[in-house]
């Protein structure tokens, strides 16, 4: 298990490099100057040139990309052309919002989406499948901008009761969290109810049922265990994309998370943190990767690794 | 149990949320003290040093607590305001003698005086500031604090808008004493500390700023909530949900389609603030590809050809002017041109017939989200140049910085024959309006991407650039703007106005004709 863990993290230093090598030549291929954005339309031409000279546009490629290297090998992301602070804390200051997001809205698709699902899949061919089965694709469907201002214009502007936009308020979170669940929600569901249906199907569950097992017993213990891998895979993968991916929740609600530091940073063309915050996301996938492969042998032991 | 549970979130959450509205503390007194407004804004500011201001957005956050020698009066008039007085001009305009407040402190209790002035300038001008852009201010020579309440600054060349110019953000006076405390370097200030009326509390970078207000404020007029609290919120219709809700109190830029509806709103006020900002489609003067737009006709009948009075009902739905010059009104320089280049299809198409130009064809550029409804202007003007025979490719857009990539280069890379552009001088006078109308500022020297050329104009310009008799370059300005009226390096469109919203619980909400709010002095109504 260990050795299997160390042998992962090891095949993913070539990968994290070659992405650090892939995002810093990407950046660079994007058009317009990243100079004379910062500088504005209005700054001088020794204005724009200094700004180059400072944050070292002048250089060649090659002389970039070996400072860009070498600092990576000792931890260091570079600094923010936008504020001029470190990447690694221009990060970390907005990695917390994004996390607390993403976290809460996993919680609330496992929670509902296995669910849902089950009772789906359970009720296969009812109005209650069907009303489920439509809601989930309701849910994957729905534009999340669209979802954001209905929200808003409820529970913001009629009711009152939860704040329209920022993380200031201490109830700032509700509305995101729950407009980035709907769509993993509705994914979760919707893998729940056939990961189920398959189960549901086979040899064991009918014979679980015919030596007088209790159906709540068939169900948890039999046969949602065994329909749980491929939810777990989705969850998974759905996790490590909502902590990059909620890019529109993050500016509907403005949120201050990573996907919209990104976004700022692409458009003011902050190439240190578009690869820092990049960076970090392949990082942050390899890892929630391997943890998902870990949890198979957990949720299914007849997994093992050597 | 769990509706129980329930009930009390949703009650909390209204408490909070009741909470988080809180302007309202009005006393009964004439003061009119309030607690906290809350500010929405569309941008975060990239830093508050205000040596490396490049946007209004940033700029206006940073006005609120640090103060420059002059400043705007609310109609774009330079006043001064760490100056006692304007300065005296030494006959060669090249020295000027400025007069200094006494009895100023900075927020942080240190004393404001002349050496602290030129500190402040020294450093906007030392390029080992980051992202220091002095811009037009590197005219600047020498900084001397002659005595306590005399600045003496001498330039290298005369610059007859010095003064309006010194009215920036960046040339804004920091207290020396901070440049070293609260993660400050005098190389990067990310914690700025001036003279001004609020005092900065808290940042969270992309979720908002808090000020406090400075109880010391040397001003004869105070600040009136004990904080200000600006949101972060870069979504146009999320700023609007946020005043609707009332998450904030005021709201700079709503989408302009909603400002009649929220003008409507008896809870609500909106303010039409005048802007600098000219929008233009430019021509390619020089223009290779399709060289019939060097003819001076064929570009007047494409100003002809346009409908600006519809465009600016119909598409900015009110919020700007038809432009009778090329430069807004708020600008020193400007006088009104005289011939209007009044809606004549039948006109235009004549002209382009006259010019041999009527199967022209023309590749139109524009931005998306740069100004309010950009691209929407500019398919409607491509519309219009079709119904009088024009073939228009495009609009062809992109994000600002791609687009701003195509734009801004030599002629002989020109990628569009005609673009869609917006113009705000930073300081109010003609002359940096004029830097899209000068040779010697086409890029890669600047960003006049017209690449007219008018000597006429040029000489102007030059002689209004160094003049020291002010109504003489109001003249030259004048005759300047009047030919290149006539030159029609443009098809010239319209200034449009900057829009704010604000809770009718609110009072003393203004703004500069430069697209900066002001609610330094706001107070509950």
């Amino acid at each position: 298990m260990l050795t299997y863990v160390a042998r992962r993290v090891l095949i993913s230093i070539p990968t994290i490099f070659g992405v650090a090598t892939v995002i810093f030549l990407l950046v660079r291929l994007l058009p317009g100057d990243p100079a004379r954005t910062i500088a504005g339309v209005l700054a001088t031409p020794e204005d724009v040139e200094r700004i180059r000279q400072q944050f070292g546009f002048d250089q060649p490629l090659y002389v970039q990309y070996v400072t860009y290297i070498t600092h990576l090998l000792t931890g260091n992301l570079g600094v923010s052309t936008r504020t001029g602070a470190p990447v690694t804390e221009e990060i970390f200051t907005r990695l917390p919002y994004t996390l607390e997001l993403a976290a809460i809205s996993t919680v609330l698709s496992i929670l509902i989406g296995v669910t849902l699902g089950v009772i789906a899949a359970t009720r296969r061919g009812t109005p209650l499948d069907l009303l489920i089965s439509g809601l989930a694709v309701f849910g994957l469907s729905m534009p999340v901008y669209w979802l954001g201002l209905m929200l808003i214009i409820v529970f913001s502007i009629e009711i009152h009761a939860f704040p329209a936009a920022g993380a200031q308020d201490p109830l700032g979170f509700v509305l995101p969290s729950v407009t980035l669940a709907m769509f993993s929600l509705a994914l979760v569901a919707r893998q729940s109810r056939s990961a189920m249906l398959e189960v549901l199907g086979q040899d064991f569950v009918r014979t679980a049922r015919a030596k007088g097992a209790p159906l709540r017993t068939v169900l948890v213990k039999h046969a949602l265990r065994n329909a749980l891998l491929p939810v777990v895979t989705v969850i998974g993968l759905q996790f490590g994309a909502l902590i990059g991916g909620a890019v529109l929740t993050e500016t509907v609600f403005s949120w201050p998370g990573v996907g919209r530091l990104l976004v700022d940073s692409i458009f003011s063309r902050d190439y240190p943190v578009v690869q820092g915050v990049v960076l970090m996301l392949a990082v942050a996938f390899i890892f929630v990767n391997l943890l998902v492969d870990l949890l198979y042998a957990y949720v299914d032991p007849r997994i093992r690794y050597s | 149990m769990p509706i129980r549970k329930l009930a009390f979130l949703l009650a909390l959450g209204m408490a909070v949320a009741a909470c988080g509205t809180g302007t309202s503390s009005t006393t009964t007194n004439a003061t009119k003290h309030g607690a906290n407004l809350n500010v929405a804004i569309g941008i975060d500011p990239d830093t508050l040093d205000p040596a490396a201001q490049t946007t209004t957005t940033a700029s206006q956050v940073v006005d609120m607590m640090v103060e420059r020698l002059y400043t705007l009066d609310s109609n774009g008039a330079t006043q001064p305001q760490l100056a006692s007085d304007f300065p005296k001009t030494s006959s060669d305009g090249l020295t000027y003698t400025i007069p200094i407040r006494t009895g100023v402190k900075f927020s942080d209790g240190t004393a404001f005086n002349a050496a602290a002035a030129k500190q402040g300038l020294d450093r906007l001008l030392n390029a080992q500031t980051f992202k220091t852009q002095p811009g037009v201010l590197s005219v600047i020579d020498t900084v001397t604090a002659t005595d306590d309440k005399t600045l003496t600054i001498k330039l290298k060349s005369p610059f007859a808008p010095f003064v309006a110019a010194l009215t920036q953000t960046n040339a804004a006076i920091l207290s020396p004493a901070s440049l070293t405390v609260q993660g400050n370097t005098p190389a990067q200030v990310k914690w700025p500390v001036g003279t001004g009326p609020y005092v900065l509390k808290e940042r969270v970078n992309g979720d908002h700023i808090t000020l406090t207000a400075n109880k010391d404020y040397w001003g004869s007029q105070k600040p009136n909530y004990d904080t200000q609290n600006i949101k972060i919120v870069p979504d146009d219709p999320s700023r609007e949900a946020l005043i609707r809700s009332g998450g904030a109190d005021v709201i700079v830029a709503p989408p302009l389609s909603d400002l009649p509806a929220l003008a409507q709103d008896s809870s609500l006020k909106v303010l039409r603030a005048k802007s600098d900002r000219t929008l233009q489609i430019i021509i390619d003067t020089v223009d290779t590809n399709q060289p019939l737009l060097q003819k001076v006709e064929v570009r007047q009948a494409l100003n002809y050809a346009v409908n600006k009075d519809e465009i600016v009902k119909n598409v900015m739905f009110g919020n700007a002017v038809v432009l009778d010059a090329p430069m807004s009104k708020t600008l020193f320089g400007y006088c009104p041109v005289g011939s209007n280049y009044n809606f004549d299809p039948a006109k235009a198409k004549q002209m382009l017939q006259a010019a041999g130009a009527s199967n022209l064809t023309v590749k139109l550029g524009s931005p998306t989200g740069r100004y309010p409804q950009d691209i929407k202007v500019a398919t409607a003007v491509a519309s219009y140049l079709h119904d009088v025979g024009v073939t228009v490719q495009g609009p062809q857009t992109s994000d600002w910085p791609t687009y701003l990539g195509h734009v801004n280069v030599p002629p002989a890379q020109a990628a569009f024959d005609m673009h869609f552009l917006g113009w705000a001088p930073a300081y109010l006078d003609a002359s940096q309006q004029f830097e899209q109308f000068r040779p010697d500022r086409i890029p890669p020297k600047g960003l006049e991407t017209s690449y007219y050329s008018n000597t006429t104009v040029t000489d102007l310009v030059v002689k209004a650039g160094a003049e020291v008799d002010q109504q003489k370059r109001k003249d030259e300005y004048c005759q300047a703007a009047k030919q290149v009226w006539t030159d029609a390096p443009w098809i010239f469109l319209y200034n449009q106005s900057f829009p704010i919203v604000y809770s009718a619980k609110v009072t003393g909400v203004g703004a500069f004709p430069n697209e900066k709010f002001d609610t330094r002095f706001a107070a509950p109504a």
